[in-house]
């Protein structure tokens, strides 16, 4: 399996109280634990399961992901901009890699 | 057993709703038309959960009524709240009953930090009515449902 990718599209700056959309995607299979492979094996669960956003250290949006997310997992989501920062994002995989991304928030 | 409704129930009142809803292309707003599959999905919920759910007009679960793949299916959810300290959604949690395993996803919001909308892709394994239930911050369960048809099976 390729190394999976996260990628965020994430305003650069944002007024104080404004409605901020975030869209978060990571590459990867999502393998189901469902699917057989060409000899007719199960092929073991690996998915993502947690995506987290930390807004200032604060988990401000979370989300626990099961077998029927969609490959390369894509979330849209809304913060409320209130103030200056840091924005961590974390992608928790099964069996407990971790993959994540960080982006600044300029809020005035 | 999911009965659709009968000739003699479709009233004028329930022909507008479902012509709004498919001018709208989505399926969650014709909920109110169909109270019997409002049944089935209250019972759905608490063979899956054990919880008793009430629907609401509240939760917009948006998804397409007819979509071709269902590896792909796209979903959008949206609750009606001020997310205040005293009035705030404290997560949803998607499921799919016809599917080989039910939980989709369950989405956690924080007041005054996240608002309660959000996208997602999701796999479906045959036509169903797709689930959303909201905790609210009073402990309420919240719920609304969106059917689904589709014709390749997502999750093999």
């Amino acid at each position: 399996m390729a190394t999976p990718t996260p990628r965020v599209q994430v305003p650069r700056s944002a007024a104080r109280g404004e409605v901020i959309e975030i869209k978060a995607l990571i590459e990867h299979p999502m393998e189901t634990g469902l699917r057989r492979d060409s000899k007719g094996e199960l092929v073991p669960r690996k998915i993502i399961n947690q995506f987290i956003c930390r807004y200032n250290n604060e988990v401000v949006f979370r989300v626990d992901l099961h077998e029927a997310i969609a490959a390369n997992p894509f979330i849209a989501f809304s913060l409320r901009a209130t103030a200056s920062g840091r924005l961590d994002f974390i992608w928790t995989e099964d069996f407990g890699a971790v993959y994540a991304l960080n982006h600044t928030l300029l809020v005035d | 057993m999911t009965e659709t409704t009968t000739a003699q129930d479709v009233t004028r009142r329930t022909i507008l709703a479902a012509a709004i809803a498919g001018g709208a292309g989505l399926a969650g707003v014709a909920m109110a038309a169909t109270p019997e599959a409002d049944a089935d999905a209250i019972e759905e919920v608490r063979r899956m959960t054990g919880k008793a759910a009430t629907p609401s007009p509240r939760l917009h679960l948006a998804m397409p009524s007819h979509f071709a793949n269902g590896y792909i299916v796209p979903l959008t959810l949206r609750i009606d709240s001020e997310m205040t300290d005293t009035d705030h959604v404290r997560k949803v949690e998607v499921l799919a009953p016809r599917n080989p395993i039910n939980p989709v996803a369950t989405f956690y919001f924080v007041p005054g930090r996240s608002e309660p909308v959000v996208s997602t892709r999701i796999r479906l394994a045959e036509p169903q009515d797709v689930l959303a239930i909201a905790e609210m911050n009073d402990g309420a369960l919240l719920m609304t449902r969106a059917f689904v048809e589709v014709v390749t099976n997502g999750c093999e």
